[in-house]
């Protein structure tokens, strides 16, 4: 029954495949080359840091063997996270499960079935991301292509162990506690123990591993190299493999791997025999919504709407989705890792090793862009899916007397607030931190606040422009043609910012060089031209294209 | 009130809807019958202004549903198959941003939506999320949202799919009402028992073409030419054939 589960999905990929003709598949391989060019990015870069570590000597193959363990440490914790959110979907909320829970097949396989795609969901994009490495790794050790087989075989296993402990987390909560409830406040106190690992990672800063000469007594820092990174871990059984197969040791490359291959097979006969007994209870509890007492009184749009009549269909799209997003979990847990990203973005603006005054005045004016690429981020989650996660609602939007330039002016206003407030906040407090100068300071402030402006307008026009009203989820959105032509853009219009105020700044830093007039006036004025030309078509563009698409968007 | 003239829409090659004209007057309640994938909920959905013809005209009390879309949705009420509603409002919400967006003055709502919310016994749950709702519930709380609208044309596509036996006879009732009142209703559905009581007028629309129009007795005395004794069922089968 297994094998027919699996070749239903094997039918689904493939029919999907064949029906990828003509655009789809030119979209589709423009992604995947972008995608290979990242990939390709990522070796170089992982490829560089390999080869120093390395090089130095004595401990150098310690270092690179130490980085290994923490880089397969943090994977497997991630893809515990992933699976922990994405297992409470699969195995609970998935749109099939209904259709499969009325089939005659036994639970337990159905469980497996959904057990194995969240392992492959939670795990996929960190496999492959982790990949580079891995070729980086074996290529800076001079390792034969055995190696990499080697790799895949011990990575089977630990992924999928990796896995159960978010699959058996989510059955046991769910059947202690049979509620949908039950997986808001686990999709929450999953971004929170993201948050918290991401946070904590920083806060150890790892960037000391690179820079010997922090530990005081180089004895302390081999034996922190030679300590294992987590020994009851697979992540540890991993790279014990990986380090025994390099050195030539097939009994200790066997062993590990058996070891690890006996805990996968030992869990997953735990997880098979348990769901017979608790999965069922989890799953119908899970059909059950906890009660809800909405209130009646009129809200405070609606009291805006009865003083400016003017605004009263913007003021009740607005309400509507002020509601909306106030009462998914799925948005507080966005907003929880956001948090957690501004934590370590300025802790990190404060550990920059920054001796001048000019040099800290500089790195706030650069700065511009990597908050602007963060708000951009931000806005890939929050203000590019906005249009499309109507969803399949969007037909009482479309039938009602409103304009798609209303709905879209509606979604920009919802979105405008949190993007200018964490630009604002990221600048403010990285000028504070580094203390930059007035010029650069205000400068910097308004630039943020303009560029949070552009983006979203930017990122509500793109999101109109490529719609997915059929869309399950937002990382589907995230990850789409249009999420990657919003982020492209949101870029480039940023590298053409810091472009046309380079010219000023450079002439202001002239001028505390000491330079006799430094300013060029003509300069400044074009200057300013082409960033309010710039700023102009970054807005108008999208905006009107999207709109256009929206018009005649059927439904 | 809904004047369709030579309406056609295509998806690529396929016609859906192939040169449709149809009048239908205010007070009148016209039944749209055709077999699955005839073209129905394609004609519904440019009626509403949610989809856009390939060619053709469709006018809403006066006004083009191309060139006027505002002016001819504020008259029109539609509801889809599918009773597609925000998941995270409460009952209560929806009828008042159902209310909002239509332009239902608030003290118009503060009586109307308890009311409406009695009349599908929905009050208990008014304050539940929709989400919790089942398929029936959502379907008469679009129903509860067209009549507090008091629309001059109403698009119904299947409407009583989902309904319990005592909110079909409800909904019949008020169906009516709204006819009596002066709107124009425009319905899409399979239950052609329903259609042979309650309409006005039927029209049975076949591979995107319309096959036969007129009233219920009309329509039946146009098949083999019979006398017009057989049921509209029989008819329908026979045209469809």
């Amino acid at each position: 029954m297994l094998n027919l589960l699996f070749k239903r999905k094997m039918l689904a990929g493939k029919n999907r495949l064949a029906a990828l003709k003509g655009w789809p598949l030119a979209k589709n391989l423009a992604f995947l080359s972008v995608g290979l060019v990242m990939l390709l990015a990522l070796y170089a870069g992982f490829w560089r840091l390999l080869n120093y570590l390395e090089g130095v000597q004595v401990i150098g193959p310690m270092l690179s063997w130490k980085l290994t363990s923490m880089v397969l440490l943090i994977t497997f914790s991630m893809v515990i996270v992933s699976s922990i959110i994405i297992s409470m979907t699969t195995l609970y909320y998935s749109f099939d499960l209904k259709f499969l829970f009325s089939c005659p097949i036994d639970l337990r396989v159905l469980f497996l079935d959904k057990a194995f795609e969240t392992v492959f969901y939670s795990s996929w994009t960190l496999l492959l991301a982790v990949f580079p490495y891995i070729i980086a790794l074996g290529r800076v050790k001079q390792l034969d292509p055995g190696f990499y087989f080697s790799y895949i075989f011990v990575i089977f296993p630990f992924v999928l162990l990796a896995g159960s402990f978010g699959i058996l987390f989510s059955m046991l909560v769910m059947y202690l506690f049979p509620s949908s409830k039950t997986r808001d406040i686990t999709w929450l106190m999953g971004s929170l123990s993201v948050s918290f690992v991401y946070v904590a990672f920083r806060f150890t800063k790892p960037e000391k591993l690179l820079r010997p000469d922090a530990l005081e007594v180089v004895a302390q820092y081999i034996n922190y190299l030679q300590s294992p990174t987590a020994p009851y871990l697979p992540s540890w059984w991993v790279t014990k493999a990986m380090v025994s197969y390099s050195a030539g040791n097939w009994g200790a490359f066997f062993s590990y791997a058996g070891v690890l291959f006996a805990a996968a097979c030992a869990v997953y006969v735990l997880m098979y025999y348990l769901s017979g007994i608790i999965y069922m209870k989890g799953f119908s509890g899970a059909q059950n919504s906890p009660r809800f007492r909405g209130k009646t009184r009129l809200l405070p749009e609606q009291k805006l709407a009865l003083r400016y009549a003017g605004f009263k269909d913007l003021l009740t799209c607005y309400w509507k989705d002020r509601l909306l997003l106030a009462r998914d979990a799925r948005y507080w847990s966005q907003a929880i890792l956001i948090a957690a990203l501004i934590v370590v973005y300025l802790f990190s603006i404060r550990q920059l090793p920054l001796d001048t005054q000019d040099l800290k005045s500089l790195v706030s004016f650069l700065n511009i862009a990597v908050a602007g690429f963060v708000v951009a981020a931000i806005g890939l989650r929050f203000t590019f899916p906005a249009v499309s996660l109507e969803g399949n609602n969007y037909w009482i939007l479309k039938a009602a007397p409103v304009t798609a330039a209303l709905i879209m002016k509606e979604k920009l206003l919802i979105s405008l607030v949190p993007s200018l407030l964490i630009g604002a906040v990221l600048i403010a407090f990285s000028n504070r931190l580094l203390g930059a100068d007035l010029f650069i300071s205000v400068l910097s402030t308004c630039t943020i606040v303009i560029a949070a402006f552009v983006i979203s307008v930017m990122g509500i026009g793109l999101g109109a422009l490529f719609p997915d009203f059929k869309v399950e989820n937002i990382h589907q959105l995230e990850s789409s043609y249009g999420g990657f032509i919003y982020m492209a853009c949101a870029m480039g219009y940023l590298s053409l910012v810091v472009g046309t105020q380079a010219w000023p700044v450079q002439m202001h830093f002239a001028e505390r060089f000491g330079r006799v007039h430094p300013w060029d006036w003509r300069g400044v004025a074009l200057c300013a031209a082409a960033y309010a030309i710039l700023n102009a078509a970054a807005v108008v563009i999208p905006w009107k294209l999207g709109l256009k698409n929206l018009e005649r968007q059927d439904i | 009130m809904i004047k369709i003239q030579n309406l056609t829409k295509t998806f690529g090659a396929y016609k859906a809807v192939d040169n449709l004209s149809l009048d239908i007057a205010a007070g009148e309640i016209f039944g749209f019958l055709g077999p699955n994938g005839a073209g129905k909920t394609t004609t519904v959905k440019i009626l509403s202004g949610i989809m856009k013809p390939a060619g053709g005209r469709v006018l809403v009390g006066g006004y083009d549903i191309v060139e006027s879309p505002l002016e001819a949705k504020k008259i029109i009420a539609y509801i889809p198959d599918e009773p597609f509603v925000y998941p995270k409002l409460t009952g209560f919400e929806f009828l008042r941003f159902i209310g909002d967006i239509y332009s239902v003055p608030y003290g118009e709502q503060a009586g109307r939506i308890p009311e409406l919310l009695d009349i599908f016994e929905l009050s208990a749950v008014s304050g539940e999320l929709l989400e919790a709702y089942s398929h029936g519930m959502k379907q008469k709380l679009l129903i509860a949202g067209v009549l507090l609208r008091k629309p001059r044309v109403a698009l119904f596509d299947e409407p009583t799919v989902g309904l319990d036996p005592k909110s079909i006879r409800r909904f019949k009732e008020l169906l009516l009402d709204i006819a009596r009142n002066g709107a124009a209703v425009f319905m899409c559905t399979h239950i052609l028992d329903m259609a042979e009581k309650l309409c006005t007028s039927v029209g049975i629309i076949y591979r995107g073409s319309l096959i036969a129009k007129g009233t219920v007795a009309e329509v039946k005395k146009m098949a083999s030419g019979g006398s017009g004794g057989r049921s509209l069922e029989e008819v329908f089968l026979e045209l469809t054939e």
